[in-house]
């Protein structure tokens, strides 16, 4: 009667978990990255990916369409990593304390709109798992072992993993990825050689909260389909960290949300599996496990030199 | 000096000190928009929330204990800043400085005399504070880990050591018995209790009601807050005087004047013969101490008993930051700052319930204020810049602290 | 520099606020809620301090039978006899009746007489006699008149000067059913009415459904004479029941002093109504159903006296006194008890008789809810999470809010706080709402105690609620505050009987939030369940350390599936993560707290649905009656606290199960033992 588990279908149950739960990570973390590369520290991560995901929830609810959600989604984003902008770039506000008003003001428009506009937890109709159909009876999704590592995921999760080689080409290899660097390097000899400093924060802050939008629409309207009052809970502020983890790069994030996620899954089937661990002591796991990662001594990339420095002509 | 030019120099001041205040107009302003879309008469709504913050009794002694928290927080947060380092982790600091506070008041308080008992009851919380503050400055200072992902992590990992301790080892004897297993422990012996103000006035022999001295109205409220019986409770006094001791810490101490030189510049700090990173893991450790004592102070002043770790932290790790910005990371402007940032937090509850509009809208205000204050920094500082162009700084007077670095001080590195 | 312009920042902003609630200060904190309290004083407190003494009372009542009917008519004489004890003998109070006025003219025109001669109340103690008194009345301005059973005041022929009132007396006739069908042997019962209508049907069609719901296999005989005073019929259909095998017996009206005599005479238990029969035969006459009138008449004297002449409609309940239950010493105790318990049940609205007999109601009291009468309450909820959170706190939420909607917001006056898992901020939003007025203030979270033991005792006569808890603070000299907890593992166990029923994989995932409390509560209960079933099933239980991680929550269920689970079942706000994966992957999910069905119709098939109306019943009407605190309220599947739903789309034999471990639980043969885990 009970059901054979073996050690392979454990290990294949984590990693799917684990890259799904990335999914959210990897939107917001990179959109961090953008961010902080240019020189902005945006602790608002939170407060976008709530306001995304409940316009992203809100448009598929109310029209069906999944694309119009995710626009939404993202210009939902992009108000507010204008507000942002404003406050951190052009009045080159301290930028802790406005991420913190900028989350708490996302929190609250995302749970007011809730109770005005929907009232009670609703789901949706939401992207669902792509499955590769090569014909009508064989898909790739049903292909042993790869199938469900690879094939078996919604298209917001590709487009999660897909975003980050993008981004690692945009920042390392564009003309726009270059400026992006040197404001946040160094804004002084930017702004010397024309750049623009004020105009590419505004994009990147602009372009990491649109990417935070979405990863709050990932949660709304692919992950889980329902939303809920401040649903995202604490995964912006980890976001956040996971940008210091991965050391600003792409491929750095990608590790972090990797193992961050991985831990959490293989934490779940600890309790599960019925290890006889405490479920704090495994719910701490991928906490500990990123800090201990972070501790080993791997070559790190110093972050950027202007990082939370705000840039006014002729200043200095 | 001419005379022309001192008038222009008061009315910059001036100007200075109405910024912050349009920009909380402004943000109400907004704000009011926000509130007649729920229908709810905003001149009303502000009343409400300023009224219930500081324009009565009762209003203005739940503003004063919420600025306990905010100022022990704060002053962590501003000694971090001011150290070169970014504390996001007075959040865990404060649960595992409750939870030792609390272990220890439960096990052995009750075998010291009050007084001692709640001193040592207040070092413990600082002590476990302490080391988890010190966790990410050693990790900081010898591995490299940045100290923004460790604190932040090291956030969540307090609040699962926190359930685990309160649903096991820790776990109230009478919740076992009657088998509901809520996560708190045991209440602390009452010898354990922070005395409060009411105490206070009753050991002084001051008149325990306002209408005693011949007041009436406003004052009566205020000498309500400190003798009549409110949760306002001493530790309020305590954070006023550690206010003063971190300000002499940081200003009048080489110790403090090392915090600090490492925070403008480590390089240079570095070159003058300093251990930076020894100096960094201080500031982390001191700034978790003041986030554990304000954990102690919440368990032996107001809770009593350690529950659920996040209804104790309750936010103040982040709302701690808040508050030591707009102190200008200053101890003595965290005084003020904490208060008034504090009366908003209450303010804005009381306004929710008088409207009984949605508890979610007063949050989506407060954020709007934060962002508008923050924002009018900018105009402040220029006008600053300006000046200072054109008269010499003033230098470090005895009260007025020096002008705080703006941004984290890490950005000078 | 800095310093000094935070020091005019501060003065400034202190001087606006200062201006800014100037305009309020001349006004007191709370002005509308001072003469507001006044009026809501229940009508029930300002009784004892009934009417100046100075002047007399004159009271008459015109009945039906006689003062010594032993029952009907006695009942309210001896009312009579007792006020007039109270507010100080003949000198302040003079009674005076009519017997026998079986004749409606006759008591018409006594009715009249009493009125012309300057009485002040009368009391026409008929149903019969409503038409006659609606002629009379408007002639007699200043006099009060009374009449019942009867719920019409005449208001709407313009009368004002009339009072109602009328008797529950199924609810009595409901818990003598209880005691009757437990204490009998033979399994028949039988029953000696008088006219098949009003009071007499109400208690007996109380009586029968009572006794069904004890046991659904007892047998009730029902005969009516036909008439209100024979008792020599009625004795005869007491022997008749006798020779039919009933080793119990009631009936109604003042005829059954025949059918007590032969009670008596063949040793066989009675049961009584309306006034204490047990004088008559003591060692027979085991229980009686007491109406007691002397709250209804002092409140009607004490409006009468302040110039509200009628207009009102009483009714006496076992909730609110009315109907007093008296049992003899020495009865079976498990079958006192089982009766108290029916008793309590019908008080706190769990069991609701009316529904019950008109089939609307199964016996435990699902669907039709009793809403008993309470007076005007102002009601604030501070909670941990939101309204709309599809769990802990949107249970009572919704409760409150189906009270709300039944009573009207002019009775029940409601007022929440959300979001306020800061503790510090919950205790000052309880102490504003205690100061702003509000009768009873609900702490929704187990960690508020401290607090509210702390501020409770500055408002003697507010109550205040917290749970999960058991304890009211009476060790810390507090005498306010109930407490509250939802034995989650009763609700638990029976949804663990069904996920045992519904699994075929044999392995079956919790998503938990913390390994406590009512969490804890709900999986020691579940795993109970399904080990009671099949100690071979497999519940593999994960914890999120969090009650918001709604995405970690989703992959919790995720995982559970992956580890072969076919029936999920978790708790707190985070499961909805967890239900949008039951919902996809088809799998069944067991919902706790409040109805998570809307958002899985199919996936949701059972839920354990907190019910908090009887238990804010229960508060509100000790609040009401002076009782402030000190009582600890549990809800459970006995006193309706916990209703499980099941869906249409479950094998019946699944529900059969669950429906008998739901039974087992409360009738005490199911006793949950919690494995360690």
């Amino acid at each position: 009667m009970t059901h054979e588990l073996t050690l392979a279908a454990i290990l294949l149950g984590i990693i799917h978990s684990g890259i799904r739960l990335a999914t959210p990570y990897l939107y917001a973390a990179v959109g961090e990255t953008f961010a902080q590369r240019s020189g902005v520290l945006n602790l608002g991560v939170e407060g976008i990916m709530l306001m995304g995901a409940f316009f992203g929830f809100l448009t598929v609810f109310r029209t069906g369409n999944l694309w119009l959600g995710l626009a939404a989604a993202a210009g939902a984003g992009v108000l507010m990593g204008l507000i942002m902008s404003v406050v951190s770039i052009t009045f080159q506000a301290e930028q802790g304390i406005s991420g913190i008003g900028l989350y708490m003001f996302g929190l609250g428009m995302s749970n007011l709109l809730f109770k005005s506009m929907l009232g009670t937890v609703e789901g949706v109709q939401g992207f669902s798992e792509l499955r590769f159909c090569v014909t009508d009876s064989f898909c790739l999704a049903d292909v042993p072992v790869l199938g469900d590592i690879f094939f078996s995921h919604s298209l917001l999760t590709y487009g999660a993993f897909l975003l980050v080689p993008l981004a690692a080409w945009v920042l390392n290899k564009t003309t726009w990825g270059l400026k992006i660097r040197s404001v946040g390097q160094n804004p002084e000899a930017a702004d010397s050689l024309g750049v623009n400093v004020a105009g590419v924060r505004y994009a990147a802050v602009t372009l990491g909260a649109a990417l935070a939008g979405i990863a709050g629409a990932s949660l709304s309207i692919s992950l889980l389909n329902i939303y809920q009052e401040n649903m995202t809970n604490g995964m912006g502020f980890i976001a956040v960290a996971l940008v210091y983890f991965g050391s600003w790069r792409p491929y750095g994030v990608l590790v972090g949300a990797l193992l961050f996620s991985v831990v959490n899954a293989l934490q779940l089937w600890v309790q599960v599996l019925n290890l006889n661990i405490p479920s704090d002591v495994a719910v701490m796991m991928p906490y500990v496990l990123t800090i201990l990662a972070l501790a080993l001594p791997f070559r790190r990339q110093l972050q950027p030199a202007a990082l939370t420095k705000p840039f006014s002509r002729g200043e200095s | 000096m001419s005379r022309f030019r001192r008038k222009r120099f008061v009315s910059d001041r001036l100007w200075d000190a109405l910024l912050p205040v349009v920009a909380v107009i402004a943000a109400l302003v907004v704000g009011a928009g926000i509130l007649l879309l729920q229908g709810a008469n905003p001149l009303e709504a502000y009343r409400a929330m300023f009224g219930g913050a500081f324009g009565n009794k009762n209003g203005l002694a739940d503003t004063l204990v919420k600025s306990v928290p905010l100022m022990l927080v704060g002053l962590g947060i501003a000694i971090a800043f001011r150290g070169g380092v970014i504390n996001i982790g007075a959040e865990g600091q404060l649960i595992v400085g409750a939870l030792l506070t609390t272990y220890f008041g439960v096990q052995f308080g009750a075998h010291f005399p009050g007084a001692i008992a709640i001193l040592l009851g207040l070092l413990a919380g600082m002590l476990m504070g302490a080391i988890w503050g010190a966790i990410p400055g050693v990790l900081k200072a010898q591995l490299g880990v940045n100290e923004i992902l460790s604190t932040i992590m090291m956030n969540q990992i307090a609040i699962q050591v926190g359930f685990y301790l309160l649903r096991g080892p820790m776990i109230d004897p009478a919740e076992l018995a009657a088998g509901t297993n809520i996560p708190h422990s045991a209440r602390l012996p009452k010898s354990m209790d922070m005395p409060r103000f009411t105490d206070l006035a009753k050991m002084l022999g001051l008149p325990g009601k306002a209408q005693d001295l011949g007041l009436h109205g406003y004052a009566a409220d205020v000498y309500g807050v400190l003798v009549e019986p409110t949760r306002l409770h001493s530790g309020f006094i305590l954070a006023v005087i550690v206010s003063i001791l971190v300000y002499i810490l940081l200003w009048r101490t080489t110790i403090g004047y090392r915090i600090r030189a490492v925070g403008l510049n480590p390089h240079a700090s570095r070159y003058a013969g300093m251990n930076v990173k020894s100096t960094m893991v201080l500031s982390m450790t001191l700034s978790g101490a003041f986030a554990g004592l304000a954990g102690a102070v919440e368990i032996l002043g107001l809770h009593h008993r350690m529950f659920e770790p996040t209804s104790v932290s309750a936010g103040f790790g982040f709302s701690g930051i808040v508050a030591a910005l707009f102190g200008k990371l200053h101890p003595l402007g965290i005084i003020p700052s904490s208060i008034l940032f504090g009366g908003l937090l209450v303010g804005g509850d009381k306004m929710q319930r008088a409207m009984q509009i949605p508890q979610v809208l007063t949050v989506a205000i407060l954020g709007l204020v934060v962002l508008f204050v923050v924002s009018t920094d900018y105009f402040v500082r220029k006008r600053q810049n300006r000046r200072v162009s054109v008269e010499e700084s003033p230098g470090e007077g005895a009260v007025p602290g020096p002008t705080p670095p703006l941004s984290p001080p890490e950005a000078n590195a | 520099m800095q310093k000094k312009s935070w020091i005019l920042v501060v003065t400034l902003i202190l001087t606006l606020l200062l201006a800014a609630c100037g305009g309020q200060k001349s006004t007191p904190a709370e002005p509308g809620t001072a003469p507001e309290q006044a009026t809501a004083v229940p009508a029930a407190t300002v009784a004892p301090s009934a009417p100046a003494p100075a002047e007399t009372v004159r009271v008459a009542v015109v009945m039906p039978s006689t003062i010594t009917d032993m029952a009907w008519s006695q009942a309210i004489y001896d009312a009579l006899v007792r006020v007039q004890q109270d507010m100080g003998g003949e000198g302040a109070m003079e009674i005076a009746y009519t017997e026998n006025m079986w004749n409606v003219t006759d008591a018409a025109s006594a009715i009249r007489d009493y009125a012309a001669d300057g009485y002040g109340l009368v009391i026409a103690h008929g149903t019969q006699y409503g038409t006659s008194l609606f002629e009379i009345a408007p002639d007699f301005p200043d006099t009060s008149f009374a009449w019942g059973t009867a719920v019409d005041t005449g208001k709407d022929q313009g009368i004002d000067n009339v009072f109602a009132y009328e008797a529950r007396a199924e609810q009595g006739g409901f818990v003598n059913g209880v005691l009757a069908a437990r204490l009998s042997r033979s399994g028949v019962l039988g029953v000696v009415g008088p006219v098949e209508a009003g009071d007499a049907k109400l208690y007996i069609d109380g009586f029968v459904a009572g006794a069904e719901y004890a046991d659904p296999n007892v047998k009730v005989n029902v005969s009516y004479t036909g008439s209100f005073g024979d008792t020599a019929l009625a004795a005869e259909a007491a022997n008749t029941h006798i020779q039919a095998g009933a080793d119990v017996l009631t009936g109604s009206a003042q005829q059954v002093v025949g059918a007590i005599g032969v009670a008596k005479e063949k040793g066989v238990l009675w049961m009584g109504t309306q006034s204490d029969q047990s004088s008559l035969a003591p060692d027979i006459a085991v229980a009686s159903q007491v109406y007691d009138w002397v709250p209804t008449i002092k409140d009607m004297l004490a409006k009468h006296a302040a110039g509200e002449f009628g207009g009102t409609v009483y009714s006496l309940t076992l909730a609110n006194g009315g109907l007093q239950m008296v049992f003899a010493d020495g009865l079976n105790a498990a079958a006192v008890a089982a009766a108290r318990v029916a008793e309590e049940q019908i008080i706190d609205g769990t069991i609701d008789v009316m529904a019950i007999i008109s089939g609307e109601a199964a016996p435990a009291a699902k669907g039709v809810f009793e809403y008993p009468e309470i007076q005007p309450v102002r009601i604030a909820l501070v909670l941990p999470s939101t309204i709309t959170d599809l769990a802990w706190s949107q249970s009572i939420y919704d409760s409150l809010v189906d009270l709300q909607k039944h009573y009207g917001e002019d009775v029940i006056d409601l007022a929440y706080t959300e979001n306020m898992w800061n503790v510090t901020d919950a205790a000052s939003a309880v102490r504003d709402y205690a100061a702003d007025g509000y009768n009873l203030v609900i702490a929704h979270g187990a960690q508020y105690g401290t607090s509210l033991f702390e501020i409770a005792p500055d408002f003697p006569e507010t109550s205040f609620a917290w749970g999960t808890s058991t304890d009211t603070g009476e060790a810390e000299g507090v005498s306010n505050v109930f407490a509250y907890e939802p034995r989650a593992d009763q609700g638990g166990y029976v949804s663990g009987v069904l996920a045992a029923q519904l699994t075929k994989s044999g392995v079956i995932g919790v998503v938990g939030p913390v390994d406590a409390g009512d969490a804890k509560l709900h999986v020691d209960g579940f795993v109970a369940g399904v080990h009671a079933v099949n100690p071979d099933i497999k519940v593999n239980i994960s914890f999120t350390g969090s009650f918001g991680d709604t995405a970690l929550a989703a992959e919790a269920a995720t995982t559970h599936i992956n580890a072969g689970a076919d029936v999920l079942t978790g708790s707190a706000q985070q499961v909805v993560g967890a239900i949008g994966v039951a919902k996809e992957k088809g799998v069944p999910w067991l919902g706790i707290q409040a109805d998570q069905s809307p958002l899985a119709p199919d996936s949701v098939v059972a839920t354990d649905l907190y019910d908090w109306r009887p238990t804010l019943l229960t508060m509100i009407r000790s609040q009401q009656a002076g009782e402030y605190g000190g009582k600890v309220l549990q809800l459970t599947l006995a006193n309706g606290g916990q209703t499980m739903i099941y869906n249409d789309n479950l094998p019946a034999d699944a529900v059969a199960a669950a429906k008998a471990a739901e039974q087992g639980i409360i009738d005490g043969s199911i006793e949950i033992v919690v494995e360690p885990r």
